[in-house]
């Protein structure tokens, strides 16, 4: 059996090699099982594809929508030229941002609530870093290759396999995998990051984004995609806890049934909706979840149940099921606008029982322990530092490397001799001024200081006895 | 109430990208989906069949396949009546990941199920057996033998080979067990005549054939 077995670092090669050319230099590579197979017969104004010919017209709700979005652009735009005016806590922007932000604005303005252009500006020249490194090392390629496969092929940016948008999800997952390696990479993710390449007007500014939402203290989704998913548990609870206040029947409904919360909110919580409303109501929720962070998943997860009751109630397990996992993103039986209202109804009528969000967590077990970014694998690498502890506390940033941090990270895919490098060994390379360690506040806010210190420690197995200026002794093996 | 004589859960596990999810939709849906994302936690289909004028609902639970998932699919195997696991017969890697599933089935799933002191039904099935194979059949048929697997089939979703042959021969099984035990007769042998007659042995085998 053993002529069968498949090396690993051959597979990520190959998947690696696939993806740096594209699609057109490996057309010939691709078979047909990789590509949709179906008829393009109408693509829908968010690039979904359609089988069936869509009305020739607008519906007459659709035409009104469309031109109030219109006359709202303009307004949009003069708020966005003077954005620190209304950001974080302008009431005239709450209110705008419920009510729909403009399609055509929405990339600028979500990496805009999500503070993306400060950590894109302080982490300048990382995401090539962490990329470059990644392709080499990432755990995850396979996975990550697994699931681009299925990301979104019924919509135009991402049907052809190996296509510009697909080579751009590639590299930002890859990349990520190595930033942040408690979570890797976990099943969901490039759902998410899809989603933020459709709207952000580049990858960097979608990476830093995802970065954002996973570890950005008002989503924190860090803690739904970290292994034994520990924050799904306690947003389950909660949302139990609003059921038997507020829905008492649908709770002992559900309860009737065997169905466990977290049966049905998984998607709903690590996707914010994606895949469980349909697309253009996920936009509107996901336009409140930027602004509002993780509070809106759970009003809306309240808002769904209580607009959805009374055919709730009348439902067999099975049809409940579908109801919630296929029927609702096909037809929600309400209008966007009309959700979004409940919402808004909902948060007020959940913030009077201080129930909008759950209790918070008392322990750490939802928060990044390690600092994000640690190129160098803990088995390989020895620190040894001086007197300021807290220097590590941040990412390490490499970019003005000249020695270690080329062998490293400073290549691209397609230069690089992998034999070359295997055998390479750097032995006690002084790392001074080029490898700074910085506190980045933007990417390690919910993480205490000394606990990432501690992490930081361990990881790296610090000593305190080298030389007083704080510097660093780096010895890596590249493996 | 509903018009049907038996309910039996089953659950779909094994690797990510092995196919899960097409094949219950196949055999669900009659259709092999062009797009089908990622199965993320768990999801859900019904199908109701006829086994010898019986009405048979199966309610299939189909689920990610991502180990950090297992933490959460694994519930969902206390309570299945059939533990269906798959492999891409295209992927040796898939193959290798099975002495693991069957660790976590041993674990999980040991427990006597419905109250008739029947272990849960384990199942072992190839899919896309449509595409160039890296798993050889023979090896697949070895290893489902020494695991104790009570059926081993070859399926294509895209090709809707084996598929509902799969599904029918499972209700098939869990009917007979059922009805055996309903009768006082517990006997270990699941051998039934439907099943024994397979029409395709070269890729679809009973391992049960004391």
């Amino acid at each position: 059996m053993d002529e069968h077995r498949i090396d690993p670092d051959e597979e990520r090669r190959t998947i690696v090699e696939r993806y740096t050319k594209g699609r057109e230099k490996i057309r010939d590579q691709i078979g047909d099982w990789e590509d949709p197979q179906n008829l393009v017969l109408f693509t829908d104004r968010y690039g979904f594809i359609h089988d069936q010919q869509l009305p020739p017209r607008l519906s007459k709700h659709e035409a009104k929508v469309r031109q109030k979005e219109i006359s709202r652009t303009s307004k949009w735009l003069k708020m966005l030229e003077q954005w620190d005016k209304y950001f974080p806590n302008s009431e005239k922007l709450r209110k705008r941002v419920y009510k729909g932000i403009p399609n055509s604005l929405r990339g600028e303005v979500w990496t805009r609530l999500m503070e993306v252009p400060q950590v894109k500006k302080e982490q300048e020249g990382r995401y090539q870093e962490l990329l470059d490194y990644g392709l080499y090392n990432s755990k995850d390629i396979r996975q990550i290759d697994l699931d681009i496969n299925r990301t979104f092929r019924n919509n135009d940016m991402f049907r052809d396999r190996f296509n510009a948008k697909q080579q751009e999800l590639f590299r930002i997952l890859v990349a990520y995998s190595v930033y942040n390696k408690e979570i890797g990479y976990t099943q969901g993710m490039s759902q998410i990051a899809a989603l933020l390449l459709m709207y952000t007007s580049n990858e960097e500014d979608a990476f830093w984004s995802l970065d954002r939402l996973m570890s950005g203290e008002k989503y924190a989704m860090h803690g739904f995609f970290i292994d034994g998913f520990p924050k799904l548990q306690r947003f389950a609870d909660h949302h139990d806890k609003i059921l038997k206040k507020f829905l008492p029947r649908v709770y002992k409904h559900f309860k009737k049934f065997d169905i466990n919360a977290t049966l049905y909110t998984l998607k709903w919580f690590f996707q914010c909706f994606l895949d469980r409303v349909p697309f253009s109501l996920t936009l509107r929720i996901w336009d409140c979840f930027m602004l509002d962070g993780e509070m809106i998943l759970t009003c809306f997860s309240y808002t769904l149940l209580k607009l959805h009751k009374r055919s709730i109630l009348d439902k067999s397990m099975e049809d409940l099921i579908s109801f919630l996992q296929i029927d609702l993103e096909k037809d929600f039986g309400y209008l966007d606008d009309q959700a979004i209202r409940e919402l808004q109804i909902a948060i007020n009528e959940l913030r009077k029982q201080k129930m909008e969000s759950p209790a918070k967590t008392n322990t750490d077990a939802e928060k990044p322990t390690r600092p994000f970014g640690m190129l160098l694998q803990a088995d390989n690498v020895s620190i040894m530092t001086g007197t300021d502890d807290r220097s590590i506390a941040g990412s390490i940033n490499l970019k003005n490397s000249d020695s270690v941090s080329l062998a490293q990270t400073s290549r691209t895919s397609s230069e690089v001799d992998q034999n070359e490098l295997e055998n390479t060994e750097l032995d006690d390379v002084e790392v001074n001024d080029f490898c700074k360690i910085q506190r980045s506040c933007s990417i390690y806010d919910n993480v205490d200081i000394n606990e990432s210190i501690e992490a930081a420690k361990r990881l790296s197995e610090l000593t305190t006895n080298s030389d007083q200026r704080g510097f660093f002794k780096l010895q890596i093996t590249l493996s | 109430m509903e018009d049907y004589k038996y309910l039996f859960k089953i659950v779909l596990i094994g690797n990510a990208g092995v196919g899960k999810t097409c094949l219950v939709r196949r055999f669900a849906q009659g259709v092999f989906p062009n797009v089908q994302g990622a199965t993320i936690g768990v999801d859900f289909m019904i199908k109701s069949l006829m086994v010898n004028d019986v009405k048979v609902k199966l309610q299939i639970w189909d689920t990610a396949g991502q180990e950090r998932f297992r933490s959460i699919t694994q519930s969902y195997y206390r309570s299945a009546h059939c533990l269906i696991l798959v492999y891409d017969v295209f992927s040796q890697c898939s193959f290798d990941s099975l002495p693991q599933w069957c660790r976590d089935i041993d674990q999980y799933a040991g427990a006597a199920i419905a109250g008739n002191g029947r272990n849960v039904l384990k199942v072992l099935v190839g899919n896309k057996c449509d595409k160039d194979r890296e798993v050889p059949l023979h090896i697949a048929e070895q290893f489902a033998h020494n695991n104790n697997f009570d059926l081993f089939m070859e399926t294509s979703a895209l090709e809707a080979e084996n598929v509902e042959k799969l599904f029918r021969e499972i209700a098939e099984i869990l009917v007979s067990r059922n009805q055996e035990s309903n009768g006082g007769t517990m006997s270990r042998s699941i051998t039934s005549n439907s099943f024994n007659q397979s029409s395709k042995p070269s890729n679809c085998f009973n391992c049960f054939s004391n």
